[in-house]
């Protein structure tokens, strides 16, 4: 017997998802294609504009091929498309020490209090990306607070540039910028996990570190990996981060060679090219979060 | 009439190959009889081998190649009563006219106004040919010029409505190389690229250095708190002007790599920012030099001053006429204006010498071609500081030796876009 044939008409609960797969369509898989027509389309001879080629037919390899070519060891991306998944591999790795953390701990308390921290998590989202990023311009300027206070105490009494072509600025940024996002789904993995199983395996002589360690971390990695999906995605196409927070050519990301061919010019297909590759190397990360949450369901499941 | 036809092509023949010239062409071909008959063939050998052709087949203009762009429908007709009411749109760069002359101007014609704003050129272009914005007037450079005439974006001039282009703008710009005739176009502001710096920071005499544009290439002592405009075509430029390489317009991949290496070189030396914020970071202290626009330093020392600092701290250098890129801006109206008569009163109105002065010196610091606008006078009134008299152009700037950015083919585009975004990825 079919759930949906009691009371609720027949085709009731799909329809709850119509709304979602428009969405889809209009506002990922038309645009999408719409990127894939300029990779593989021409240019307006008097405008520069790109000319999407809408059928496979007629579609020109040129500067897909071009643009592969670039990622190739000395290619004209290979060091950019490595200074960004260095950075970003980076910044993700700064935000998951920091982040599960502040998750965990919010996660172990009740509802009111966690809610009060919920709230004081979200409320840098009240103030907008730039003005967060362009805050951060001021804090650690030269004469900014941070270099300030770093000659005041001696910590280090010649302050580096944080802002001229400086890495390190980059990858904090980009951790500051996207810490929240990782938050919020890792806190909800934890939420998830069931308090019992930590009981059981005190009671079975676990200490916390090692409950924690065998339990806790096992149970939200499937939250690891989303939330982490889930900010790695648009930090790898970010350029506005290193625009704002160095502004030179040694911390440039592929997000910026992305801008540089869309922003104007005869080449939009090297600028879609471009996108579509990164497209496709995020998409390795996102298939392999979806067969880990595949698998860990299956092994619930069978249990 | 087979020995004829045989003789003509051996002259064009000849012609193709280099072996005779166009006035001996020219003379044989009359001699035959068929000079005038032939005219436009040999038009056209002669501008593939002097000019470039641009988009719809118009020849690229060059500072010493001027161009008549073709009208492609005829001017209004003079003496037509300006239109009323409804809005009258003007598409401009953000904050680059004053809002405050434009709601006078609406005033003045009983017309709302709106300023609808673009970021760049190619934003600009983009939404015009794809109907995305209904301008009354846009502004408009030099270099796309032809793009917008063989698009038909924008509409032919009557000059009888435009009397103040004759009586207050430069004689120089009165019928410019990019627009013989003014046919579509007045000018709008003008300004040099050149170099900005802080005299409290650098110690170089820049003007005085056998060649001022190497000191980015000696500027190590100020690494960090160098910068060069993020624009394609100006920083490999910066590093062709640095070898002393003027034809700023070519198209040849070697001058271009050679550049770009020239400009890569830069990282390791100063590791310059590159960014077009130069009119807040020089005068507030945050850079200590930078390739500039000459209006971007004068917008600096008008807006950007911090309280208590003498602008007397800030230099700029540009180099001397055909040394150093040009550039100026223009209005133009758009071939979607329902106004074209209101349009027309709107490029006279720009270059009123009341309006252009206001504007430059209240509101966005770039220079209008004027002749009642001199650096003597702007300096004497107290306008602006004198060490900052190298910032002000005059009429004699301009002309066929002077060197300016200006079109290139889709081809010669591409590849200046490749290598810049090479430098940009700091590869």
């Amino acid at each position: 017997m079919r759930e949906h044939s009691g009371i609720y008409p027949r085709g009731l609960w799909p329809a709850f998802a119509l709304p979602g797969v428009v969405w889809l369509i209009l506002l990922f898989l038309v645009p999408f294609y719409a990127v894939i027509g300029v990779a593989f389309g021409g240019v307006d001879p008097i405008f520069m504009i790109p000319m999407p080629a809408w059928n496979p037919l007629e579609w020109n390899f040129d500067s897909m091929i071009q643009t592969l070519r670039g990622f190739l060891p000395g290619g004209d991306y290979w060091a950019v498309f490595i200074r960004t998944t260095v950075y970003v591999g980076l910044a993700l790795s700064i935000c998951l020490l920091v982040g599960y953390p502040v998750a965990y701990y919010i996660s172990r308390h009740t509802r009111r209090t966690k809610s009060v921290l919920l709230a004081l998590l979200v409320l840098p989202f009240w103030v907008s990306y730039l003005m967060r990023m362009l805050a951060w311009v001021n804090l650690f300027a030269p004469s900014g607070y941070v270099n300030e206070f770093l000659a005041w105490s001696h910590i280090m009494p010649d302050p580096p540039d944080w802002l001229n072509g400086n890495p390190i600025s980059v990858i904090l940024a980009l951790v500051y910028g996207y810490i929240p996002y990782l938050i919020l789904p890792l806190l909800a993995a934890l939420d998830r996990i069931d308090k019992s199983l930590l009981e059981a395996a005190r009671d079975l002589g676990a200490n916390p570190f090692s409950a924690f360690l065998h339990v806790t971390l096992p149970l939200s990695m499937t939250g690891i990996l989303g939330a982490s999906v889930i900010i790695a995605l648009p930090m790898f196409g970010d350029y506005y981060t290193p625009n704002i927070i160095s502004g030179s050519p040694t911390t440039s990301m592929l997000g910026n060679q992305i801008d540089l061919y869309f922003h104007g010019g005869p080449q939009p297909s090297i600028g879609a090219s471009l996108t579509m590759i990164l497209a496709l190397f995020l998409a390795v990360l996102m298939t392999y979060y979806m067969y880990s949450v595949a698998k860990a369901t299956r092994e619930v499941r069978d249990e | 009439m087979r020995n004829h036809d045989a003789g003509v092509n051996a002259i064009l023949e000849g012609l193709r190959a280099g072996r005779i010239s166009r006035r001996q062409a020219f003379k044989t071909l009359a001699a035959l009889g068929v000079g005038s008959a032939l005219l436009p063939s040999l038009t056209r050998i002669a501008l593939a081998d002097d000019a470039l052709v641009g988009p719809g087949g118009i020849p690229l203009a060059r500072p010493d190649k001027p161009v008549t762009l073709p009208l492609w429908e005829d001017p209004i007709k003079s003496g037509l009563a300006p239109e009323t009411d409804g809005t009258f749109t003007i598409y401009n760069y953000s904050d680059y006219i004053d809002k405050k002359l434009v709601d006078e101007f609406g005033k003045l014609h009983k017309v709302k106004t709106q300023i609808t704003t673009f970021d760049s050129m190619d934003q600009c272009i983009t939404r015009l040919a794809t109907h995305a914005v209904r301008a009354d007037v846009t502004n408009i450079t030099p270099d796309r010029l032809a793009q917008a005439v063989a698009g038909k974006l924008i509409k032919p001039v009557n000059p009888d409505y435009v009397p103040n282009l004759k009586k207050n703008v430069w004689p120089t710009l009165h019928s410019p190389f990019y627009d013989q005739g003014s046919r579509y176009t007045v000018p709008y502001t003008v300004y040099t690229t050149g170099i900005g710096w802080r005299n409290d920071k650098v110690k170089e005499d820049i003007p005085n250095l056998s060649n001022p544009w190497s000191i980015f290439w000696n500027s190590q002592a100020y690494k960090g708190f160098v910068g060069v405009l993020d624009d394609s075509r100006e920083a490999l430029v910066l590093a062709m002007l640095y070898r002393g390489k003027y034809d700023i317009n070519t198209e040849d991949p070697a001058e271009i790599d050679a550049a770009l290496a020239d400009l890569k070189a830069l990282i390791p030396i100063c590791n310059p920012k590159v960014n077009i914020t130069e009119y807040q970071t020089l005068p507030e202290g945050t850079c200590y030099l930078h390739h500039c626009w000459s209006g971007d330093l004068l917008g600096g020392v008008f807006s950007y001053m911090p309280e208590g600092t003498d602008p007397a701290v800030l230099s700029y250098w540009s180099a001397p006429k055909g040394k150093g890129p040009i550039q100026n801006d223009c209005w133009a109206i758009s071939a979607s204006t329902k106004k074209p008569v209101l349009a027309h009163l709107w490029l006279d109105y720009i270059v009123d010498n009341t309006v252009a002065t206001d504007n430059f010196l209240n509101f966005n610091g770039y220079q209008p071609p004027m002749n009642s606008i001199t650096p003597e006078k702007l300096i004497a009134e107290g306008r602006i500081p004198a060490n900052l008299k190298t910032a002000v152009m005059t009429a004699e700037d301009f002309g066929g030796d002077a060197i300016q950015e200006m079109t290139l083919t889709p081809k010669g585009q591409a590849l200046w876009q490749s290598a810049y975004a090479k430098f940009v990825s700091g590869a």
